[in-house]
């Protein structure tokens, strides 16, 4: 179903592509936003894809050393379904190691923020965000596990849309954590993000977990704000926020305040589901199937493997480690079984509150930190980061984080959310809303 | 977690960690585990765990063979003896 509201006219120039290609390389060599730069485009308007997701022919390797080399010999099923529709690959953009991080600097090619270079760009989708950010008519297929669109997308002031878990099919996905992984798209502008989703969503031989509903506009007159989410956010992102709220309600939207007493929890839910997820999907990376050749083969299995797996970057142990602790026979109930339940809990009382109503909060607690300023902090700081984008993410709402503020020049997103397959009521408010509110760019290739 | 433990899961991992890894991430395991059980004071007693956010039903395809264009290329980047990727001695 298509929504209601009238989209705004979408800006469509013809792309000059050798001119692109030559400002994006050097835009590139500051920025660090793409792995690979396909100069062989010549055509359809751009699109990049985040370097989880196979390409045919390019290198796909998902932001780790493991994977140097790997050359898809498919297209993921989001990629061939935008050829098809005449859309030209530009190249692979940056991201955290298997999306293994919240600021796109655990990977060798860390992406800058092209609001201020001593910045991150957020993560995991980083190199997405700051492609977005700095071209026009430009999109970029992202994925999110955890919070790895609407984070970068806050950081760097674009759009970040995650639909519902399932819409669209993950054949060609390099997984992280299979019961969270969704497909993304970030945009300058909402109706960039409704064409391209009713491209590449739908049904797909290929993977059975992909689902086709009827998805929704329902329309929702009432916005939620989960006191203890903001509660944690940053005095300068508060103070924005309350304006933010004043704005909409002014708009004709109740604001209602609501407790929410465990959803604190949802960080230690997410992180123990997704790290026993990622602990099992990373056993295929054994030095020899995809990627890096360990090449010594007088070595039995386990030591192959063992030496294999020291390519991996220290984030991506640690998950590892982690994971297979969660899963442990002896504490699988405390832990990983525990968390699915809390996962049901989380996805009820969620459900409960956005009957009649959205649910909106500021997309990150901080603006974009420096990057020595991320690097420094420790993994529960970082993994704190992502209070409020998970919620959504472990409980697969739709969620989509747009532009609302700037403070000292760095950009500030709001994450809306709504129930399951009510998305496209997700692109309806931002539409709404970029109507009266003009977002910012110091690029505009 | 003892050192013996930590041990013994970097073994069942199959995870080699050098003395400055080892101790960045042991240092920070205690702490994160410690995290993670915060959880129990969620009451969860008459849910049903969610292995998916989503109902998904079930969804089996045909059992048929599809050739792959060019299985070849599927082997690229591999060490290969005739058409099988050659693999360390189990």
């Amino acid at each position: 179903m298509r929504s209601a509201s009238e989209p705004k006219k979408q800006r469509k120039e013809k792309v000059v592509y050798p001119k692109l290609l030559r400002e994006l390389t050097k835009l590139n060599e500051e920025l660090h936003f793409f792995t690979v730069i396909n100069d062989n485009i010549s055509e359809g308007a751009p699109f990049s894809v985040k370097d989880n997701l196979c390409v045919k022919g390019f290198e796909s390797r998902a932001g780790s050393k493991i994977l140097k080399g790997y050359l898809p010999q498919f297209n993921a099923t989001p990629v061939e379904r935008m050829i098809a529709k005449g859309f030209g690959f530009l190249g692979k953009t940056t991201m955290d190691e298997f999306g293994f991080g919240s600021f796109g600097v655990n990977t060798d090619i860390v992406a800058r923020n092209p609001f201020d270079e001593k910045c991150v760009a957020g993560g995991s989708s980083s190199g997405a965000a700051v492609a977005t950010a700095v071209m026009k008519n430009h999109i970029a297929i992202a994925e999110s596990t955890g919070g790895s669109i609407s984070n970068p997308a806050s950081f760097c002031g674009v759009v970040g849309f995650t639909p519902t878990y399932g819409l669209i099919s993950r054949y060609g996905l390099i997984d992280y954590a299979n019961s969270l992984d969704k497909i993304g798209i970030m945009a300058r502008e909402s109706n960039q993000i409704r064409e391209t989703f009713d491209i590449i969503k739908g049904k797909d031989g290929y993977d059975s977990t992909c689902v086709d509903k009827k998805l929704t506009a329902l329309k929702k007159k009432k916005i939620v704000v989960i006191d203890q989410l903001t509660n944690g956010v940053s005095e300068e992102i508060k103070s924005t926020f309350q304006v933010l709220l004043a704005r909409l309600e002014n708009q004709g939207y109740a604001i209602e305040h609501v407790s929410f007493d465990f959803i604190d929890k949802a960080i230690p839910a997410y992180y123990i589901i997704s790290m026993a997820e990622a602990s099992t999907n990373l056993a295929k990376y054994d030095g020899y199937k995809y990627g890096m050749q360990y090449g010594d083969f007088t070595k039995k299995y386990n030591e192959f493997f063992t030496n294999a797996r020291e390519n991996f970057g220290t984030e991506a142990k640690r998950r590892i480690v982690l994971g297979t602790f969660v899963r442990g026979a002896s504490v699988k109930d405390k832990y990983y079984t525990k968390a699915l339940k809390v996962r049901t809990a989380l996805t009820n009382k969620l459900s409960s509150l956005m009957k009649d109503a959205f649910i909106l909060s500021p997309t990150m607690p901080i603006t974009a930190p420096k990057i020595e300023e991320a690097r420094k902090l420790s993994p529960l700081q970082t993994y704190a980061m992502d209070s409020l984008t998970i919620p959504p993410n472990l409980s697969g709402f739709p969620h989509v984080s747009f532009p609302y503020a700037y403070i000292k020049g760095m950009p500030v997103g709001a994450q809306l959310i709504t129930s399951h397959f009510n998305d496209y009521a997700l692109l309806d408010f931002v539409s709404e809303w970029e109507k009266s509110f003009e977002y910012q760019f110091k690029h505009n290739l | 977690m003892q050192d013996s433990d930590f041990e013994r899961l970097l073994s069942v991992c199959r995870l080699r960690l050098g003395d400055g890894e080892k101790a960045q991430i042991k240092k920070d395991i205690d702490s994160i585990i410690s995290y993670f059980s915060t959880i129990e004071s969620v009451d969860t007693s008459k849910l049903e765990p969610s292995y998916h956010p989503i109902e998904i039903e079930e969804r089996l395809r045909e059992d048929r063979v599809e050739p792959f264009e060019n299985p070849d290329a599927l082997l690229k980047g591999t060490k290969t003896y005739r058409f099988y990727v050659v693999g360390p001695e189990i």
